[in-house]
């Protein structure tokens, strides 16, 4: 899918701990329509990144460093990042 | 005052930006690395944080407690990368005019630093890496 036909969003996406590591980057970019939810992104990512099925009810996706429900809409705009559980302190 | 930093953290700055001649009490919350995990022995700790997103949600606990225990002041630092066993990840003080607000606000804060904060950690040995299981935020 191409970014630049009229109508597409490049969504950049941060990774960490261990959901870094399995896909050996920080942060990769989904190439969706515009418009689509949080849901819709994270199933393009399980696609695209088949090693993190295993982990698809272990993380949860923050856009602009809110925790957020999957049926909210996000645009290139927003910074989205997908956060395994926390172990900090 | 909040941070997340990857230097290595000093008690009396902690102590000189708690300094108010209205707080009777301090209250000083530290946690060290120690050589024992859930996956065996630990040789050091490996921190990784969402920072931008950490220090909003410290911030937000930092309020919750001035709003439940009218504390007068409060610094939480968290450390992150490599921290070797014995040394500090994380300090939180709490000032405030009598003991029990103190202890009670830091207790708050430090839980809650646990389970609401992205913030994650690799425990490190000879032998293994893994990353601690822990809690999925809300």
């Amino acid at each position: 899918m191409r970014s630049d036909i009229p109508g597409n969003d490049k969504i950049k996406v941060r990774l960490f701990a261990i959901l870094r590591e399995l896909v050996g980057e920080s942060e990769i970019t989904i190439t969706l329509p515009k418009g689509i939810t949080v849901n819709h992104l994270n199933n393009e990512i399980l696609k695209k990144y088949p090693q993190l099925k295993s982990f698809s009810n272990k993380f949860v996706t923050s856009v602009n460093c809110k925790v957020t429900a999957g049926n909210t809409i996000i645009t290139s705009k927003d910074e989205i990042a997908l956060l395994p559980p926390v172990s900090g302190g | 005052m909040i941070s997340i930093t990857n230097n290595p953290l000093n008690l009396q700055e902690i102590m000189f930006e708690l300094e108010d001649n209205s707080a009777g009490a301090l209250s000083i919350f530290i946690g060290n690395v120690r050589n024992q995990g859930r996956s065996g022995n630990v040789s050091e700790i490996y921190y990784e944080a969402y920072s931008e997103m950490a220090e909003e949600k410290m911030r937000e606990i930092e309020i919750e407690a001035q709003t439940n225990w009218g504390i007068k002041k409060l610094v939480a630092f968290h450390r992150i990368g490599n921290i070797k066993v014995g040394e500090t990840s994380i300090i939180i003080g709490v000032s405030s005019e009598h003991r029990d607000e103190a202890f009670e606000a830091c207790k708050y804060v430090i839980n809650n630093v646990k389970t609401r904060v992205p913030i994650w950690k690799k425990e490190i040995s000879k032998e293994s890496q893994k990353w601690a299981d822990g809690v999925l935020l809300e």
